[in-house]
C-alpha cells in the first residue's frame, strides 16, 4: 500500500498513473529497453507504436509489474516498483487491466466465468456480479459466445473476452499489448475504440501496437519505440479523431 | 467425484488412493505386529516354574501347592503331572519322565524390577519347602525392539507414501498452471494463488485418503479372517482397540496434508515464474 504523504502518492494524486525515468529492462543477459522515459495520465490514452521486436511487449511487462527494471525508476499507480514488496505489487496489479498479446485463460471455463474472475477473486458472489458481467459482455460485443468454453472461441472473440476481463475489475490503468493482432481492420478498430472509451471513466489506457493507424480511433498521446528506445511523437490526429466521434 | 474429475485427474486420484492404502495397510500391519509382540511378552513374563528340592515326593508337592496358593505374584498353580510332562516332552521326542517335582505358575501383578522368584521362594521357605523358582530368561528386550521397529518402520513408510502423494499432487498444480498465471496477472499474491490450488489438491487427497483407508480396513479384516479361522463379527469389537484404527483415520488426513503441501509448493513456483519474468 502506498504510504500517505510520500512522493509516489503525490505523483499519483496529480493524475500520473505511470512515470518511468531512465528505465533499462531485459531478460537474462539481454537488455531490451534502454533508458526509457514514459508517462501516462488518468483519462488519457497512450499509443506506443513500433516494429516487431522493438520492445513493446517488454515495456508492457514492465508496466504490468512482471518485469522489474534493471535500472532507473518506475512509479506505477503511486508505487515505486523497484522498492515495493510482493504484496504491494500484487495490490497494484489488481488495479491494472491487462490485455495480453496472447491472453491466457482458464480454457475449460466459459468466457463468462473467465471474465468474472477478477470479481470472484475480490470475493464477490455471482448474484452480485452477474449483471455487471453481462453488461461488459454486451459492451465488448461478445454476445452469446460468452456462454461457450474459451477453447471454442475464435481469436477475435478471445480478444474481446480478454478486454472484458481486463475491464471487469474497474481498473485504474488498462494495458493492451497488440490488441488488434489476428483481427480484421474493422474489428481491430472497434476493439481499440472500446479500450479508449475507458478514458471517459478516468482510467489511463496504454496501447502497444505495430499499427500506426490506430491513432485515428481516439485522441491519443503517441509514442514510438525502436530498438528499445522510446520517444514521444505528440498527439497527431487526436483532435481529428475526437471530432469524428 | 466421478463427474468432477477428468481422466488424468481420476488417474491422479487413484494414485493418491493407492499410496494412502499402502500407508494405512503398513500402519495396520505395524499394529498387528505390536499386538502380537505385546501378547508374547505378557505371556512370557507371566510364566514361572518351581522345582521342589525338599521335601521330596507327593508330600513336598502338596506342601508347595498349599504354600503357593497364598504366595505373592501367583495367579494360578499347576503341578506338572505325568500327562503334562508327556505332553511337553512329546514334541521333543524325549523319554517318559513320569511324575515330576515341578509346578507351573502363572504370575500376575509383577511390578517392573520386582524379584518375583525371590518372593515366591521365600514364601515357600516359610512353609518348610525348599525350592528353586525359574522365571523366563531375559530375551534382551526382543519384543520391545520388534514393536519399536514396527512402529518406526510404518512411520517411515507412511512418510515415503506422503512424499509420493506430495509429488503426485504437483501434477495437479501443473494442470492448473493457466489458472495460476491468470490469478497472478489479476493481482493474486503467491499465497492466494497457491492456496487455491492447494485447497483443491487437499480435497482430492482427502477423498483419496478416505478410499485408501477404507480399502486398507477391508484388507485388514480379510487378513484377520484368514489368520483366525472361525472368527465371528461379534468377536471383532473386543479384539480391535481404538488405537488399531489410527492408520485408517490418519490416511485421509495425511493424504490431504501431503497433497495440499505438494500442490502448494508447485503452484507457488508457477506463480513466481508468472510474476517475475526475466
Amino acid at each position: 500500500m502506498p504510504r500517505p504523504n510520500n512522493p509516489e502518492l503525490d505523483l499519483y494524486k496529480s493524475g500520473a498513473l505511470i512515470r518511468l525515468t531512465g528505465v533499462d529492462a531485459g531478460y537474462g543477459g539481454a537488455t531490451v529497453l534502454f533508458g526509457v522515459d514514459f508517462e501516462a495520465r488518468a483519462g488519457e490514452v497512450a499509443l506506443i507504436n513500433g516494429p516487431a521486436a522493438a520492445g513493446k511487449t517488454t515495456l508492457t511487462h514492465v508496466l504490468r509489474l512482471a518485469l522489474p527494471p534493471r535500472s532507473g525508476r518506475a512509479v506505477i499507480l503511486g508505487v515505486d516498483v523497484g522498492r515495493a514488496s510482493a504484496r504491494s505489487r500484487a495490490h497494484v496489479k489488481k488495479r491494472i487491466g491487462y490485455v495480453a498479446e496472447n491472453p491466457v485463460f482458464i480454457e475449460h471455463w466459459t468466457a463468462f466465468d473467465n471474465i468474472a474472475m477478477p470479481l470472484r477473486m475480490a470475493g464477490q458472489k455471482p448474484r452480485d456480479y452477474v449483471d455487471d458481467v453481462r453488461e461488459l459482455v454486451d459492451f465488448v460485443g461478445l454476445g452469446d459466445a460468452a456462454d461457450l468454453r474459451l477453447e471454442k472461441l475464435s481469436a477475435a472473440e478471445r480478444r474481446r473476452a480478454a478486454i472484458a476481463r481486463a475491464l471487469a475489475g474497474k481498473p485504474a490503468l488498462i494495458l493492451a499489448d497488440d490488441p488488434t493482432a489476428n483481427m480484421s481492420p474493422g474489428d481491430g478498430r472497434r476493439v481499440v475504440r472500446l479500450l479508449a472509451e475507458m478514458r471517459r471513466v478516468g482510467a489511463g489506457v496504454v496501447i502497444a501496437s505495430q499499427d500506426e493507424s490506430l491513432e485515428e480511433c481516439a485522441p491519443m498521446h503517441r509514442w514510438r519505440i525502436d530498438r528499445g528506445r522510446l520517444s514521444r511523437i505528440g498527439q497527431a490526429a487526436s483532435e481529428a479523431a475526437e471530432a469524428l466521434e | 467425484m466421478r463427474n468432477a474429475l477428468t481422466g488424468v485427474e481420476r488417474a491422479l486420484f487413484w494414485t493418491l488412493a493407492f499410496a494412502a492404502f499402502a500407508a494405512a495397510a503398513a500402519g495396520l500391519a505395524a499394529r498387528a505386529v505390536d499386538r502380537v509382540a505385546a501378547d508374547y511378552e505378557a505371556a512370557r513374563t507371566s510364566y514361572a516354574i518351581v522345582r521342589i528340592v525338599e521335601p521330596e515326593g507327593p508330600v513336598g508337592l502338596a506342601a508347595a501347592e498349599a504354600a503357593l496358593a497364598h504366595a505373592p505374584h501367583v495367579a494360578s498353580v499347576a503341578p506338572i503331572d505325568s500327562a503334562r510332562a508327556a505332553a511337553i516332552m512329546a514334541p521333543l521326542g524325549g523319554p517318559d519322565v513320569g511324575p515330576t517335582q515341578l509346578i507351573e505358575l502363572e504370575l500376575a501383578g509383577v511390578a517392573p524390577g520386582a524379584d518375583a522368584a525371590g518372593d515366591i521362594a521365600a514364601a515357600l521357605a516359610e512353609n518348610g519347602v525348599t525350592a528353586e523358582v525359574y522365571e523366563a530368561s531375559d530375551d534382551g528386550g526382543l519384543s520391545g525392539r520388534v514393536r519399536a521397529a514396527a512402529f518406526w518402520g510404518s512411520i517411515a513408510f507412511a512418510l515415503m507414501m506422503a512424499a509420493i502423494i506430495s509429488l503426485a499432487a504437483r501434477s495437479l498444480a501443473a494442470r492448473r498452471r493457466e489458472m495460476v498465471t491468470v490469478m497472478c496477472d489479476l493481482g493474486a499474491t503467491r499465497s492466494q494463488a497457491a492456496g487455491r490450488i492447494a485447497d483443491e489438491a487437499a480435497v482430492l487427497g482427502l477423498y483419496a485418503g478416505l478410499a485408501g483407508g477404507a480399502l486398507a480396513g477391508v484388507a485388514g479384516l480379510i487378513v484377520l479372517w484368514l489368520a483366525i479361522p472361525g472368527l465371528s463379527l461379534d468377536a471383532l469389537p473386543s479384539m480391535i482397540l481404538p488405537v488399531d484404527l489410527a492408520p485408517i483415520v490418519a490416511a485421509p488426513l495425511g493424504a490431504a496434508i501431503a497433497a495440499g503441501a505438494g500442490a502448494r509448493a508447485a503452484a507457488g513456483y508457477f506463480h513466481g515464474q508468472a510474476a517475475r519474468l526475466g
